[in-house]
């Protein structure tokens, strides 16, 4: 871990340089590119809104479909970014000596970019729908940028692990593709925590189990996290369980840096 | 103080199927619980390189030179031995390494430079000398998409030739880029080499290796086969695998009534070289066995350049220096001198013929490959013999 960060830092100038090349492309000369950041998540919410209206009537608040979609675009971004970051620059790897880790954290620091910009267009949102209802944004929406560095880490440890996995494996990406959309419902992007609790008291024999499990799920945690921050009224549930999801993303990290570690000796073997 | 060290090192790698690696892919492996097949790239590779030396690797292709390059830069890890480096290494394996063909020449400075470990300082105080020496200044913010492929290895040069390490490892960039680039990475080469810095060259060059090189490793099929002076390794390498690997359209063939068993060539002091020098004289010595008495055989030569052009071909026959008869040993020599033929890379071939040329007793088609050299400045294969006149008021 201390190898990661020293590498890290005597490497911020070429870290800077491959974020700057990643954003330079992206927004180069056009909107368009800001355009596309932020029209991918907010698509996205307006489908979700629209559909779960037909399907299941106004239970949901628009609000937590919103912030869930925009926070779950962040992780599905820098996972989708981490899986190509070695492979799609396998010239520079087999060519060039710097430590690899840099080639995930530097896409992860562009997603966080654009995520920063995109979550601009999500406050204004949330707020308007609130104040719509009379309501207005928590103050503790002032912390949301820093959980969004806490965010980054679970982010980047997952990146680092279908970084490294799609080395070995190419077909890593579409098996990463089918996770994805299975952990998508098995978060509470498009439906609060609430309503789990709610179908866990339904079933008093393993509700509190399952309750549990689903609280060790990070992207949980995150983002009920962002929900109780922004939301007035919402609260973060703070139980064992919950503090325990809090500390996974560490524990993934960890285990995840000692697999990239591991598996970077033989990249340029694969590439 | 050596700056490099390998002991014992190998690199193994695996037979991959057609296409990338999969999971699904290897399945079927793990099932069955197989070991994947491979080759050893590098095997046994035993070397130490002292501080300032220009070592030059030379070896045919696939031969593991680009492997060991690997190795010693770290963006390969051994199988087996390990590689010890003392300093900082920047390794010139592939120009432009990390360009980005949508970000603007001067954007692509920077990122370069960070890519291949040049302090930002550096680069930002030596900005204008790169964009002067890559002669861009009009372009420098146009998408290197847009360059022509000259000025963007020209670029990709300026930028590189401002790493400052202490090892420096070169693959075979030098063979991109018109004269006068190539030029520049020479001269770059010698400024290095002036202030001390070690060296490490792969090169098909072999002109080049030898001018610059004090020490050469020739490597073959993975194995480090020799190591010694330019002049031995590469004569060597050329007599040995050259004409092994079928680099030439080598041929020997005939009767074998009468066999060249030994063919030397030797330079004015009476040594066997495969370097020689225009102005200087060239012997060629055939001893050969003749199986029963063979009347007026004739012995012929040819010379031909590295892509074939026949150069000058002679025989006893033709230069009237008849030979009654042979049996058993004997030697022929043939003397050149001077030598007219200019700096490269020719090819002897030899022959013995009987005099009506029906029966050819044993004929080596380009088997000999030898390097001229040349201080001279004309330029040409063949050196002329000529004299200038001014005559101002005719």
């Amino acid at each position: 871990m201390i190898q990661m960060i020293t590498d890290i830092t005597r490497h911020g100038d070429l870290i800077w340089n491959l974020v700057a090349r990643d954003l330079k492309i992206r927004y180069r000369g056009s909107v368009l590119g800001l355009l596309w950041t932020i029209l991918n998540p907010l698509f996205m919410a307006v489908i979700y809104i629209v559909f779960l209206r037909l399907l299941v009537g106004r239970g949901i608040p628009n609000e937590d479909i919103i912030i869930g979609v925009f926070a779950w675009q962040f992780t599905a971004q820098c996972v989708n970014a981490g899986l190509n970051c070695v492979t799609g620059n396998s010239s520079l790897v087999k060519k060039v000596f710097f430590p690899r880790i840099i080639l995930p954290l530097s896409v992860n620091i562009s997603g966080l970019v654009n995520f920063l910009l995109t979550l601009i267009v999500q406050w204004a949102l949330v707020a308007i729908l609130l104040m719509m209802k009379g309501a207005f944004l928590e103050a503790t929406t002032l912390w949301v940028p820093l959980f969004c560095l806490y965010h980054l880490l679970f982010n980047f440890s997952l990146a680092l692990l279908a970084a490294a996995a799609n080395v070995y494996f190419r077909d890593t990406q579409h098996i990463v593709g089918l996770l994805m959309s299975a952990w998508f419902f098995m978060s509470p992007v498009m439906y609060p925590l609430s309503l789990v609790e709610t179908v866990a008291r339904a079933h008093p024999w393993i509700g509190p189990w399952i309750e549990r499990v689903y609280l060790l799920n990070p992207m949980t945690v995150i983002i009920t996290g962002y929900r109780a921050m922004q939301m007035p009224g919402d609260s973060f549930p703070w139980t064992a369980a919950s503090i325990a999801g809090l500390l996974m993303p560490l524990a993934i990290l960890w285990i995840a840096y000692v697999i990239f570690q591991r598996a970077q000796r033989y990249f340029s073997d694969f590439l | 103080m050596n700056a490099i060290e390998a002991k014992g090192l190998g690199k193994w790698y695996r037979k991959q199927g057609v296409g990338l690696p999969t999971l699904v892919g290897a399945l079927p492996r793990w099932l069955s619980g197989g070991k994947a097949d491979g080759f050893w790239a590098l095997r046994n590779i035993d070397f130490s390189i002292r501080q300032g030396q220009t070592v030059g690797v030379i070896g045919p292709n696939g031969s593991g030179k680009s492997s060991l390059l690997g190795l010693i830069a770290q963006t390969m890890a051994p199988t087996e031995g390990a590689v010890r480096t003392t300093g900082r290494i920047s390794a010139l394996l592939e120009l432009g390494a990390g360009f980005h063909s949508d970000l603007s020449g001067r954007e692509n400075i920077y990122l370069s430079a960070a890519i291949l470990g040049i302090p930002r300082e550096d680069i930002r105080r030596r900005f204008d000398h790169i964009v002067d020496f890559a002669e861009l200044r009009e372009f420098i913010d146009m998408p290197v998409k847009h360059y022509s492929s000259g000025m963007y290895v020209r670029l990709a040069f300026a930028v590189a030739v401002e790493m400052n390490p202490d090892i420096l490892l070169i693959d075979e960039v030098l063979a991109v880029g018109d004269m006068s680039f190539q030029m520049k990475c020479l001269d770059r080469i010698r400024q290095f080499q002036q202030k001390g810095k070690t060296i490490l060259f792969v090169s098909h060059a072999l002109e080049t290796v030898e001018e610059f090189c004090s020490d050469v490793l020739l490597i073959h099929e993975g194995r480090l086969i020799m190591q010694g002076n330019p002049s031995d390794v590469i004569f060597a390498y050329l007599k040995q695998y050259m004409v092994r690997i079928g680099m030439l359209n080598v041929e020997e063939h005939g009767t074998r009534e009468v066999e060249m068993r030994s063919i030397r060539l030797l330079d004015a002091t009476g040594a066997e070289t495969a370097t020689f020098y225009t102005g200087g004289a060239m012997t060629i010595e055939i001893g050969y066995h003749a199986r029963r008495r063979i009347e007026k055989p004739v012995f012929g030569f040819n010379i031909k350049t590295g892509n074939g052009f026949y150069v000058f071909g002679s025989n006893t026959q033709i230069a009237k220096v008849p030979i009654a008869a042979i049996e058993g040993d004997g030697r022929v020599r043939l003397r050149i001198e001077p030598l007219t033929l200019k700096q490269g890379r020719f090819f002897l071939s030899l022959a013995v013929h009987s005099w009506d040329h029906a029966t050819q007793y044993h004929r080596q088609e380009d088997l000999h490959p030898f390097l001229i050299k040349d201080a001279g400045d004309d330029k040409g294969l063949f050196q002329l013999n000529c004299v200038w006149e001014h005559q101002p008021n005719p």
